[in-house]
């Protein structure tokens, strides 16, 4: 099966990963790698705020901004 | 690439309790309209009032801050910021110049209540106590009785008609969900978007009691305001099993936290019926309004051999 690579940089954490994902992937199943809900994060793909349905590709830098802050 | 459903544009947000797509300028207007429905649907506010707003620096608060800024200044109504110091370290000190930041862009007069100059002590310190004494209560509990009898006391010492809260859509339905898992009849009825008037309260307003978390969110960072964005370090406890709970079903179920919301909005009336009228008497401790003969707050500080001083915030 062929893969992309994403640079993967969660707010709350220091260090950057690298997620290996199915070619055409979207950031729901980056997020669904990440066992995060997409309730709870808003997602910048290369500095755009994108949707779950967006497509990721080979070398997209995502970050990922926890937002349920409240205690 | 995604578009927007309205316009065309490059979508940013899938509304999917909606079935709909929002690009930036759509999903800033979209938030823009639904707080001015609430205000008007509830009749929130009048013209002219004072209207003093809880501001934390979070997300929530910082949004609600800046569209009642802009709904005031058309209302002709005066908006004061009111910040409770907690007095959480490496949190709250973060926030605080934050929120300090944001009432000046907007002109808005910004006042800042401690607990420290309010109970002689910080949460920090009261946390610790509680540990000492074996209360087996949580932080939250000390903090969420705390933070909101001196936002009612700061808010009627300013002179304000309302006082307007940041609570989202998100953290009513997390409050009606757990008021329903501690049968909690009396907390379950004063929930809604206004809590009527009482003797020493000033009424509370929730402008943003429509409004999803994750739009908040979208809303502040498309428009690039400063927030604080760090989890507060005693967050934990069953809320926290409860917001998880309903992100999952939202996740699964699309419209889910409106529906338990429209649900309740229906069910409240008859909640209110079943529920008896109390007196309301001053604190014999610290002459702030309760139901009891000591207020929550005294109650708790008393506990931990505190006690609340009969002194002005502000």
């Amino acid at each position: 099966m062929k893969t992309i690579v994403v640079s993967v940089k969660i707010l709350s954490k220091r260090q950057k990963q690298h997620i290996k994902l199915p070619t055409r992937a979207k950031v729901a199943g980056l997020l669904d790698a990440l066992d995060l809900n997409p309730q709870t994060v808003v997602v910048r793909c290369n500095g755009k705020i994108v949707t779950e349905g967006e497509r990721l590709v080979s070398g997209d830098l995502v970050e990922i901004i926890p937002i349920v802050t409240g205690g | 690439m995604l578009r927007c459903s309205f316009c065309g544009r490059r979508a940013v947000y899938d509304r999917r309790y909606a079935g709909v797509m929002l690009c930036d300028r759509c999903l800033i207007k979209s938030v823009e309209k639904r707080f001015r429905g609430a205000v008007a649907k509830h009749k929130l506010i009048s013209p002219g009032e004072r209207i003093a707003v809880a501001v934390s620096g979070g997300k929530d608060s910082v949004a609600c801050l800046h569209l009642l800024a802009g709904y005031c200044s058309w209302r002709n109504c005066e908006l004061v910021a009111i910040t409770i110091d907690e007095g959480i370290r490496g949190y709250r000190d973060h926030s605080l110049p934050i929120v300090e930041e944001n009432a000046e862009l907007l002109g808005v007069k910004h006042f800042v209540v401690s607990f420290k100059q309010a109970f002689g002590t910080t949460l920090d310190q009261i946390v610790h106590l509680a540990k000492r004494h074996k209360t087996g209560l949580n932080p939250c509990t000390y903090c969420g009785v705390m933070r909101r009898s001196l936002l009612n006391q700061a808010a009627r010492e300013v002179g304000a008609n309302k006082l307007a809260t940041a609570h989202n859509l998100d953290d009513e339905v997390q409050a009606i969900m757990l008021n329903y898992v501690r049968a909690d009849f009396s907390r379950l009825h004063r929930l809604g978007p206004i809590y009527p008037p009482r003797e020493g309260f000033v009424p509370r307003i929730k402008p943003l009691r429509e409004v999803p978390e994750k739009e908040t969110a979208l809303y502040v960072l498309l428009r690039e305001l400063n927030v604080h964005l760090a989890v507060c370090p005693y967050s934990g406890g069953i809320h926290i099993e409860i917001r998880d709970f309903l992100n999952d079903l939202e996740e699964k179920h699309p419209n889910s936290k409106f529906m338990i919301l429209r649900m309740f909005d229906r069910l409240k009336p008859k909640i209110a019926q079943g529920m008896p009228e109390f007196e309301m008497r001053k604190c014999e401790v610290c002459d702030e309004p309760t139901s009891a003969n000591v207020c929550k707050t005294c109650e708790l500080l008393k506990q931990l051999g505190l006690a609340k001083q009969r002194k002005m915030l502000i």
